[in-house]
């Protein structure tokens, strides 16, 4: 638990920079998940998208919100395509809640993690079991919610939050496509897991490794 | 597979500095986007068409900015659609004061990020309508042909929407017209070989020897279906099949006629194909008006072709017959 200023702002340069180093290590994975029903170049732009995310939250320090807010502007615009749209609108609403935090805890972040879904939602009109990056996002926001409830400190919840989060990317192998390029295919996108929900399930466990080095 | 190439991250930007180094007498840079507007653009009290996508489909969608029929084009990554930022400010270049109308296939990032810049405008006032092409018969069953996506009938649908712009109709007509002309659009294709984006090793996606693909993408997706590799004849009954089962309503008889090639099956073979199509055409009673064979819209070098009706009543052929002039098409009027 910490103040919502410029350290959190600090500590959101940090897990940007994370995040862009662990997505870039995965971007030719990414890119071959996501021929398999589209066109390959998911990774590609996650990274295009995370690099120029990394370069719009240097600059002014602020508080964690403000830098992810420009994060996010700076990812859509960088990335194009629908995962651009989604994933920096994400990172942008939850910038925006938590900017308005009166502290970084684990509440607030559960909140801004809220926000960031409805965000994915209302813009890409999927749900939970469209074989999406909400099928990843989905079980993480409940487990680190049901962790929350119990006292669980952001670290703990976090950690316990992730297995959900790959057993729920897992499931979309056996799913098929309801939204994006890959619905067009129907029975044909079965087999292989969702390139988004696998793009976020490495987004949130980088995240939350430094969570956990922040808390050791 | 060989591409000419600097760095593969460049390739957008290159791209679009040799286009306009050649066509400037058409095209202009949008200054600080990524996207090019026609010369003169704005013209005050024109609406202003603003097309746009991935690229990888020359000549659509900035081979088609011009007089007469795009005003602006938005140019994003290979098969990745632009950013809203990006479609927010090609169209401010060209608001020329009587609206904005954006068009282009119906594709999940192209509409997320197009209604990113249409929520902007709107915001600040402006005036902004939206025309999705959802010409693919196999992409989705009639009932939810709203859902469809858009291919190659995309050029008769801009070809409508500029020439309605161009003779200074105000925003809403240009917008029904728009939509009446993808209404009476179809379009149904088949894909031999996948493509390659430039700067990859390999295709994405292959087709056995025997096979084909029914019901192609234009960003390398696989198709709906595979079967038999087909002779030409065999391919144009079941193109002609196809779309004259769907038909829109008040049909009439004449329809324009576009074969179109995805960038590896070349014009001998549409001609091939257009000697099968040509008399079943008749057979079923439709008067072909003004067939059109070549490339419009390509999915890099992928092998495979598609074949679009685009039945005319008197206004849009009207926005048919009008003249154009842009780098990958003109016509004279």
């Amino acid at each position: 638990m910490r103040d919502n200023d410029a350290d959190g702002g600090r500590l959101a340069q940090t897990i940007l920079a994370h995040v862009l180093a662990a997505v870039e290590a995965r971007e030719l994975e990414l890119g071959r998940l996501d021929a398999a029903a589209g066109d390959g170049d998911h990774g590609a732009g996650m990274v295009r998208g995370l690099r120029a995310a990394v370069a719009a939250a240097d600059g002014p320090e602020g508080v964690a919100g403000d830098i992810l807010a420009r994060a996010g502007t700076g990812f859509t615009d960088a990335a194009g395509g629908a995962s651009g749209a989604l994933v920096g609108s994400w990172i942008g609403a939850i910038g925006r809640s938590l900017a308005g935090a009166d502290r970084l805890d684990v509440a607030a972040v559960a909140d801004a993690l809220d926000a960031g879904q409805a965000m994915i939602q209302r813009l890409g009109k999927a749900k939970p079991g469209d074989k999406t990056m909400l099928d990843t996002l989905d079980p993480f926001l409940r487990a680190l919610r049901r962790a929350v409830e119990t006292g669980a400190t952001l670290d703990a919840a976090w950690a316990a939050a992730l297995p959900e989060a790959e057993a729920g990317m897992r499931a979309t192998a056996e799913m098929i496509a309801k939204r994006g390029r890959a619905a067009r295919l129907g029975e044909r996108s079965r087999g292989h897991v969702d390139a988004g929900a696998m793009s976020l399930l490495i987004i949130l466990t980088a995240v939350g490794d430094v969570i956990r080095q922040q808390a050791a | 597979m060989r591409r000419m190439l600097n760095e593969a991250t460049a390739f957008r930007e290159e791209m679009i500095g040799g286009y306009v180094a050649a066509f400037g007498r058409y095209v202009a840079p949008v200054p600080d986007a990524s996207g090019v507007m026609a010369v003169g653009a704005p013209r005050a009290g024109k609406v202003a068409v603003v097309v746009g996508g991935g690229s990888g489909h020359y000549p659509a969608f900035y081979g088609l900015v011009g007089r007469g029929m795009a005003t602006a084009g938005v140019i994003g990554e290979i098969f990745t659609s632009p950013s809203g930022e990006q479609a927010y400010r090609v169209a401010k270049a060209v608001d020329g004061g009587a609206g904005i109308l954006f068009t282009f296939g119906n594709y999940g990032g192209d509409v997320m990020n197009f209604a990113m810049a249409e929520g902007r405008l709107l915001d600040e006032g402006g005036d902004v309508r939206t025309v999705l092409v959802t010409d693919d018969v196999l992409a989705a069953p009639p009932e939810e042909a709203e859902d469809r996506r858009g291919i190659a009938g995309g050029f008769y649908v801009f070809k409508a929407a500029g020439a309605s712009a161009e003779r200074g109709d105000d925003l809403a007509t240009v917008e029904a017209l728009t939509k009446r002309a993808n209404a009476r659009t179809r379009t149904i294709g088949v894909a031999f070989a996948g493509c390659t984006v430039p700067g990859q090793d390999e295709p994405l996606f292959t087709v056995e020897p025997d096979r084909m693909e029914i019901g192609l993408g234009i960003h390398g997706e696989p198709g709906v279906r595979t079967s038999e590799l087909m002779p030409s004849r065999e391919i144009a009954k079941l193109m002609v099949d196809s779309l004259v089962a769907e038909a829109p309503p008040d049909a009439g008889s004449r329809a324009a006629v576009l074969v179109n090639g995805l960038g590896g099956t070349k014009y001998e073979e549409l001609f091939v194909l257009y000697d099968g199509i040509a008399p079943l055409l008749a057979a079923a009673g439709i008067e072909p008006y003004e067939p059109l064979i070549g490339e419009f819209v390509t999915s890099l070098d992928m092998a495979g072709c598609s074949l679009t009706l685009h039945w005319l009543d008197d206004d849009l052929r009207a926005l048919h017959d009008a003249p154009a002039a842009t780098p990958a098409f003109t016509r004279a009027g």
